[in-house]
């Protein structure tokens, strides 16, 4: 029997195959689709790790351990972390059948061709079919093949993290397995990072857009600790107002991950985007918006290492979820005065 | 003819069994009863008028329960020679209205809460429907999955007019609200051009739709198209395209839009003519006229300067209201914003899309039963009853439909000779009562969309008709008096266009014309919403404006003053 496929390139994605690769690879491939530019990369399916857990046996030894537990494992979050524990011993004891490994590494290869490098960096990232916030690993700065199939092996066994099985036993999910997929994407040599929201969140004006963002790479923006540098575009003429701050901290990329530190006094009051590249991500988040009707929640890097535009890099998508809710005080006195245009 | 006269003497069933309008019975319901003339003129088909007055009716009472209306419970219909004619159903007792409004505190809540997300959620659960009853290939599919295809559509259509006005009834409470709070505060109503510049400038689906045609009329130009185009006739256009140069490739592409977009009547509220992907000549026809028009698709040059001005009219109007009320008034605006989109969008998505496959079901049925020799040709389907369609769906090679359809045809041709009145009333009930009696029901979707605000006559105008302002602005040229929409292609550039009403199928023209007269019509109606998006003047309730102006008659329209004069009497 021809084996099912089971790694992608980002290309053949798009938003319905959430259930085959994961919601962060399906956003991925939708983005590629919509022409914005994603770090080159590709997916492995649900069914990669179905494959490991078969063809190895692991599956049904993890499934009959889980099942001698039987309820109890509910009840006590010291169950739950020993069935953790012995759930990652088995996996840890368990090597990748050499046909998966090959396969995997043929396709960091081809991917480093692809970039012309050898030992390209890669980020190797779970990629959940449902929302499992957090609960999953992410391995940044990947080099090689051999470690790129480490680090997918990794992901897979945190599935069997703690609060991850905590929080499948929560929400009534089974217990024994998790439908995960694995992106394993170029990483991104962040000069500066943030979000574009196509909807100012706090007025509900759809009539502009604004960018925020950040030396170095996002998670400053996005945690809230600065206070990124505020761009508002009015979308008709693409004006530009700014508003630069002074940005004293950043995360940047280390040898085993990311860390905090000090912003560089020279760059502390610069703008962290040239007007091109607000142009540009303007221009790339209405098209989005437009493409899908509603204002749009969006992740972009700027590549130190490339030019413009091709340096300009998005990493999630999504529909703008908090455009303007009125206070609870605004919506009683209108359903109130709605009310009375019923009184006669 | 003796075997038609021998049905009638049987009594055929009647097109909807059990909402045939009955005026004793019925005038004891309601006094008055309004002919549904946007949607029911010219006459229904029996089977398009089954599905209409059945959910139509079932949504409006749907929709005015889950929301619990204080004042109305929705709209009763019945059908009378093709007809469709509705009265409101009013809530009786003080206290039965004291303990509805209770409950729509609490249900209108999320419309004013999250309206996005409530539109977008029910928004994709029909989407997913159509889905499901495209899957089905009809010409392959056995006589038990098309029936059950039938059936389920039959079911869309309900949940659609559930949708449908659930949010319509919503949406435009907020729209009234906001109206009623600009005229006590701003001594502003909703036919003054800074209300009108206040919610236009939003892009919307049907436009969408329409820039898209624009699109392809000058990739037709490129593609050295423009010629053939130029010299074909509406109904030969798609095979003259296919037979020259490029027009293969460039028809192929144009389909595939189609297939998207395309799921669309040509008359919105009928089925018995073809859809657009059936039959291209309406939108080709459209891109025909994009390129006698020539220069660029005005939507867009329009658009940066409707949306200028709509900012600088929030600023004016937010600076009069006081600080402690602009936190619900920008709320309340933005809701009345939103009103224009749905009013536009929800025709594409719910009544134009359902309307498509609930032809695509029935013509599936048609050509089964024509191969079976039930009927003679697929079309006839238009007039069998879903009652008749169950009863031979199956076995259909069992039953002759034919007399049933020779019969319905022989009335439903009756019915397209005789205007149907535009009111049945009670004897010693008259016209003025009629209405008095929809604008005490405060039925949001009676005030907003049938009966909307009578004109002022002002004297000192010297007008020749007056009526009221759907889209501020003035505009001078050759009347195009159009009666219905298979008349459309002879709309030329430049001209303003008069008719009874205007819908979804029109929006196209709009990009042609100057202006826009219409018979009836309220702020919320196609005419003026999409005349204020492309920026030209809309004179609403001219009542006598298609019978009284000639086409090629040059008339000036104020819609600013209410005025239109007629220039070479």
């Amino acid at each position: 029997m021809m084996s099912k496929k089971w790694i992608y390139s980002l290309d053949e994605l798009g938003q319905e195959h959430a259930d085959l690769v994961g919601r962060k690879c399906a956003n991925l491939g939708e983005m590629t689709k919509l022409g914005m530019r994603v770090p080159p990369g590709f997916a492995i399916s649900v069914d990669g790790f179905e494959k490991y857990m078969r063809e190895t046996g692991l599956g049904k030894r993890i499934e009959a351990y889980f099942a001698a537990l039987g309820e109890d494992l509910k009840k006590s979050i010291q169950k739950q972390m020993e069935a953790s524990a012995a759930a990652k011993q088995m996996m840890a004891e368990t090597p990748l059948p050499a046909s998966i490994a090959d396969h995997i590494e043929r396709s960091y290869e081809a991917l480093c061709a692809g970039c012309s490098a050898t030992g390209l960096p890669v980020a190797v990232r779970s990629s959940g079919a449902v929302s499992m916030p957090g609960q999953m690993e992410t391995y940044l700065h990947v080099r090689g093949s051999a470690e790129v199939t480490r680090r997918v092996r990794e992901v897979w066994e945190s599935t069997f993290n703690t609060r991850a099985i905590s929080f499948r036993l929560e929400k009534g999910m089974q217990v024994d397995k998790a439908p995960i997929g694995i992106a394993v994407i170029r990483m991104v040599n962040a000069k500066s990072a943030g979000v574009v929201l196509t909807v100012i969140p706090t007025t509900g004006d759809v009539d502009h857009a604004v960018i925020e963002g950040n030396w170095g790479l996002g998670e400053s923006v996005v945690s809230g600790e600065i206070t990124p540098d505020n761009f508002i575009i009015h979308k008709a003429s693409l004006a530009i107002e700014k508003k630069v701050s002074k940005k004293t901290r950043w995360v940047v990329s280390t040898a085993n991950g990311t860390a905090k530190a000090d912003v560089p006094v020279d760059l502390q009051d610069m703008p962290c985007l040239e007007d091109d590249e607000i142009r540009e991500l303007a221009r790339i988040a209405l098209h989005v918006e437009k493409h899908f009707g509603v204002p749009q929640d969006m992740e972009w890097v700027v590549d130190k290492d490339l030019p413009f535009p091709e340096s300009v890099i998005w990493v999630q998508a999504r529909a703008a979820k908090f455009t303007a809710k009125p206070k609870e005080a605004d919506t009683d006195y209108i359903t109130d005065q709605m009310a009375r245009l019923f009184r006669r | 003819m003796t075997n038609v006269l021998q049905h009638d003497a049987m009594r055929l069933v009647p097109a909807v069994p059990g909402f045939e309008f009955d005026a004793p019975v019925d005038l004891e319901i309601s006094p008055a009863w309004f002919l549904d003339a946007t949607h029911s003129v010219p006459p229904w088909t029996p089977l398009f008028g089954w599905f209409w007055i059945n959910f139509c009716r079932h949504g409006m009472q749907y929709g005015a329960e889950k929301l619990s209306l204080p004042t109305t419970k929705g709209w009763d219909w019945r059908f009378k020679n093709g007809g469709g004619y509705l009265t409101v159903l009013l809530v009786k007792s003080e206290e039965e209205r004291r303990q509805r409004e209770e409950r729509f505190r609490v249900a209108i809540r999320p419309f004013v809460a999250n309206y996005d997300e409530l539109w977008r959620s029910q928004l994709d659960e029909m989407l997913g429907l159509y889905e499901g009853l495209k899957k089905l290939d009809l010409d392959k599919a056995s006589n038990i999955e098309l029936l059950d295809n039938f059936e389920q559509t039959i079911n869309v259509c309900r949940r659609m007019w559930e949708v449908h006005m659930y949010m319509m009834y919503g949406t435009y409470t907020a729209y009234i609200l906001f109206e009623n709070m600009c005229r006590e505060l701003l001594q502003i109503d909703d036919s003054h051009p800074l209300f009108h510049a206040l919610i236009t400038g939003f892009d919307n689906k049907v436009l969408q739709v329409d820039k898209r045609i624009w699109e392809f009329s000058q990739k037709a130009a490129k593609l050295g198209l423009a010629g053939v185009v130029l010299h074909s006739e509406p109904n030969e256009l798609a095979a003259k395209i296919e037979a020259a140069p490029n027009g293969p490739g460039f028809m192929a592409e144009f389909r595939e839009f189609l297939n998207e977009d395309g799921w669309r009547m040509q008359r919105m509220s009928e089925m018995n003519l073809p859809t657009w992907i059936e039959d291209p000549a309406p939108p080709l026809t459209n891109l025909k006229q994009f390129l006698v028009k020539g220069g660029g698709f005005n939507l867009e040059e329009e658009r940066a300067k409707i949306g200028k001005r709509r900012e600088e009219a929030e600023k004016e109007v937010l600076a009069k209201i006081a600080p402690e009320q602009r936190g619900w008034f920008t709320t309340l605006l933005r809701l009345a914003q939103k009103s224009g989109v749905f009013s536009e969008e929800h025709d594409h998505y719910l009544d134009l899309y359902t309307h498509a496959l609930m032809r695509r079901s029935a013509m599936g049925i048609g050509r089964r039963f024509a191969s079976a020799g039930a009927i003679d040709s697929a079309d006839d389907i238009f007039f069998v009853i879903p009652e008749e369609i169950r009863k031979a769906a199956l076995n259909p090679d069992l039953f002759n439909l034919r007399p049933t359809v020779a019969s319905r045809r022989a009335e439903w041709q009756e019915w397209c000779k005789e205007p149907n009145p535009p009111v049945i009333l009670k004897e010693g009930f008259d016209m003025d009562q009629a209405i008095g009696m929809l604008v005490k029901s405060s039925d949001p979707i009676a005030l907003k969309v049938v009966v909307g605000s009578m004109p002022v006559v002002r004297a000192e105008l010297k007008a020749d008709l007056y009526g009221t302002c759907g889209s501020p602005g003035v505009a001078e040229g050759m009347a195009r008096v159009i009666l219905s929409e298979d008349q459309l292609a002879d709309v030329q550039p430049g001209e303003i266009l008069v008719a009874a009403t205007t819908s979804p199928s029109w929006t196209p023209v709009f990009s042609l014309i100057k202006g826009v007269v219409v018979d009836r019509g309220a702020s919320l109606s196609h005419a003026a919403i999409v005349g204020r998006e492309y920026g030209i003047p809309v004179l609403l309730n001219v009542f006598v404006g298609s019978q009284q102006i000639k086409t090629g008659q040059r008339i000036r329209v104020d819609a600013n003053l209410g005025a239109l004069y007629v220039l070479d009497k």
